[in-house]
């Protein structure tokens, strides 16, 4: 009954089928977005990111910080807008910028599609990569103290040292340097930020809902 | 009665323990001894090797600053390198055992070219090997089960291409006309394993797709990964096992299992964008995937009833066989899965569990529970007819399925009911994540002491394999007798 050539055309028609159906028809929906130039609101949207906070992103892809942080904003579902974790509905048009995109799909932290907004201290971040438990009590956030260097000060100390609350601080005499991962890994952070609009994403539920009535008005006449 | 026998002859046609057949199944078996004994040793070290990294990952969870200093050991490299060790490592390796040992017996011929074989095998746990030096070197990929660096992956095809290459041959050389439904679910998978493996490739890797598109190939190729790559092995390995270890034919073999096939093929191939749900791509897609999860019923209900009935049916050997067990837990382990899954898809339960621990629950059930246990099984299975000799010690058999379930009920309780807790107050709530990672704590100290249990049970899997390698043959071991096609050995053997 099931010969060989069979279950090979057989299985073949199916994942073309699922491949074209789930994969492709998508792609050829939103898989070739390009940006935007709204003068209103600052130029090319979706703004790119540059220099260090490109380097972070490195960082962040190598460091695995997707096993624990989305960069999506959900509105139809979901408490992220109440949260303050984004105003809008991520949309693909956001990542065409990302050759690696860091969307994720688990949250033991929170979303970071927006932390540069909530969190526009780069030295809250440094001290948060330092060790969580000085600005998150509580956190199963591992440390990332291997990105900073504990060093003897000698002579005057450098202007560049974090500023460490004092059970956490390095005993006296010795100051915490960031290196340029952890540099680069906060500026990231800091771009992280998705203060603009685009036409296809939608602010909240009550927004879509009146963008749904007028609609649907337009549509009676 | 004859039209059992018969029925039961056709399934298995080495049941019937005639002189010549015993003969002929033994040179089947050392056609392909030394590709075997390689790919249970594989098997076994990433067995271990995965879950001394899963157990590191757990700990870290709850306490954070375990192995905190050291940046090769951060959760975010640890994570990633148990879930590919598991899959690429072990699942890999104790599915195409299986393969390997199907395609050669319902064959019925010797097979050839072993070496040709066990270089494809040897270049495959290579490529995984260094695979994972990446990961933990910091070169990992932001896709899941894809983390590997992108130089890993042609090599792994070359190897897989390699491997599939050595099945197809195996199959095409076989003696009986017909095929038998194991046989499907194997080419299948392996035909399918190269495709989805090569679009992930060309689409994530080599030629990313833009941003949000390239989630959807991950989650395609996620889900597909498990049904159409291990859930088709591990059907396979059932069907073949069943009726050996307890000497009756499977159920409704006749009329389920064509229609269950392609069913799941068809079903499976869609559903894993269900977990899509209100992401930055298309709402239908994740539709699409919904509907096509709960086509999923069909054949799962299909096969879980012929699988479970079989069992039930000789209910009383089930105790008196290593195997029998390991594939009643296996099959217990799919029924419960399936209806996390299937349920699971729905929008009102994504909008629970969205984003939670709830998903790697399910991921460990279908592992570990599944298609481990089924595994496990076989290889309890295939070790003894291998070297010709007894198992060493039902007792260290015993313990590593009862350490094996205990650890698989553990972890899957904390993971399922702890993401839904999580994912109740993280999607529902506006609770804060340091609350939210209070409250789970529990859960997390319960995936640790699954997987500590979990890592007995590995380990005492390894001791059985070096010592029946190791020991020397007892005097009826000697003897050809010994190997009898028929369940004799295998109610003997614990």
């Amino acid at each position: 009954m099931n010969r060989g050539p069979f279950i090979f055309l057989g299985v073949f028609i199916i994942v073309v089928a699922s491949w074209t159906y789930v994969v492709y028809k998508p792609n050829q929906n939103v898989g070739r977005l390009t940006a935007i130039i709204d003068e209103e609101q600052g130029g090319i949207l979706p703004r790119g990111i540059q220099g260090a906070a490109s380097h972070g992103r490195e960082v962040y892809q190598e460091l695995g910080c997707i096993a624990c942080h989305t960069q999506q904003v959900r509105v139809a579902t979901g408490t992220d807008i109440e949260r303050g974790w984004g105003v809008r509905q991520s949309v693909a048009r956001d990542y065409i910028g990302e050759t690696r995109a860091l969307i994720g799909n688990s949250r033991i932290g929170p979303d970071l599609a927006n932390i540069g907004d909530r969190r526009p201290n780069a030295n809250w971040h440094l001290l948060h990569f330092y060790n969580p438990q000085i600005t998150s009590e509580g956190s199963n956030m591992p440390a990332y103290a291997f990105l900073f260097e504990t060093r003897e000060i000698v002579g005057e100390p450098s202007v560049d040292a974090l500023d460490i609350p004092e059970p956490f601080a390095p005993e006296n005499g010795y100051e915490v340097i960031p290196s340029r991962e952890a540099h680069s890994l906060a500026s990231y952070m800091a771009s992280l930020k998705i203060d603009y609009d685009l036409i296809e994403a939608p602010k909240s539920n009550e927004i879509m809902a009146e963008e749904l009535a007028f609609a649907l008005e337009n549509a009676a006449q | 009665m004859s039209l059992i026998g018969n029925i039961c002859s056709s399934l298995c046609p080495e049941l019937n323990g005639e002189t010549k057949n015993r003969e002929s199944v033994r040179a089947i078996d050392a056609s392909i001894r030394f590709p075997l004994l390689s790919l249970i040793k594989s098997a076994i070290v990433w067995l271990i090797i995965a879950t001394i990294f899963g157990l590191i990952a757990s700990i870290k969870l709850h306490s954070p600053s375990f192995f905190g200093d050291s940046s090769i050991l951060t959760y975010g490299k640890v994570e990633p390198v148990f879930w590919n060790a598991l899959i690429y490592g072990w699942l890999f390796n104790a599915g195409i055992t299986c393969a390997v040992f199907l395609l050669a017996r319902l064959g019925g011929t010797t097979a050839g070219l072993g070496i040709f074989l066990t270089i494809a095998i040897t270049l495959w746990n290579v490529a995984v090997g260094f695979g994972i030096i990446g990961i933990l070197a910091g070169e990992q990929l932001p896709y899941q089960w894809l983390e590997f660096p992108a130089f890993v992956g042609p090599v792994l095809f070359t190897a897989f291409v390699g491997i599939g290459l050595w099945c197809m041959l195996t199959f095409r050389a076989r003696i009986h006309r017909t095929s038998f439904a194991s046989q499907w679910w194997i080419i299948a998978a392996l035909f399918s394993f190269a495709w989805i493996y090569t679009t992930a490739q060309m689409m994530l890797v080599c030629f990313p797709a833009q941003g949000a598109i390239q989630t959807l190939v991950n989650s395609w190729y996620v889900e597909n990964v498990f049904g159409l790559f291990i859930a088709p092995f591990t059907f396979a390995t059932i069907l073949y096992l069943l009726p050996k270890t307890l000497g009756a034919p499977v159920v409704g073999h006749k009329y389920n299992t064509f229609l269950a096939f392609w069913s799941w093929l068809l079903f499976a191939s869609f559903s894993g964008v269900a977990s899509m749900a209100h992401g930055p791509i298309p709402v239908w897609v994740s539709s699409v995937g919904v509907i096509a999860s709960f086509g999923l019923l069909l054949p799962a209900t299909t096969l879980s009833i012929q699988f479970l009935s079989s069992l039930f049916q000789r209910f009383s050997v089930i105790w008196d066989s290593a195997t029998a067990r390991f594939l009643l837990a296996g099959c217990i382990a799919f029924v419960v899965l399936m209806y996390l899954k299937v349920f699971g898809a729905l929008r009102s339960s994504q909008g629970v569990t969205q984003f939670s621990v709830y998903d790697s629950g399910l991921w460990y059930l279908a592992f570990f529970g599944f298609a481990g246990m089924v595994f496990t099984g076989a290889s309890l299975f295939i070790l003894p007819r291998l070297l010709n000799k007894e198992l060493p010690s039902s007792t260290l058999v015993d313990l590593q399925f009862w350490a094996q379930s205990m650890g698989v009920i553990i972890v899957s309780i904390g993971l399922i009911s702890g993401g839904e807790q999580q994912g109740a107050l993280l999607n529902q709530s506006t609770a804060d994540t340091l609350v939210i990672v209070k409250t789970m704590r529990s859960s997390f100290f319960m995936i640790t002491t699954g997987l500590t249990f979990i890592l007995v049970g590995a380990v005492a899997n390894a001791i059985t394999y070096f010592w029946l390698l190791i020991s020397d043959r007892s005097e009826s071991e000697q003897s050809v007798s010994l190997i009898k096609e028929a369940p004799e050995l295998e109610y003997n053997a614990s």
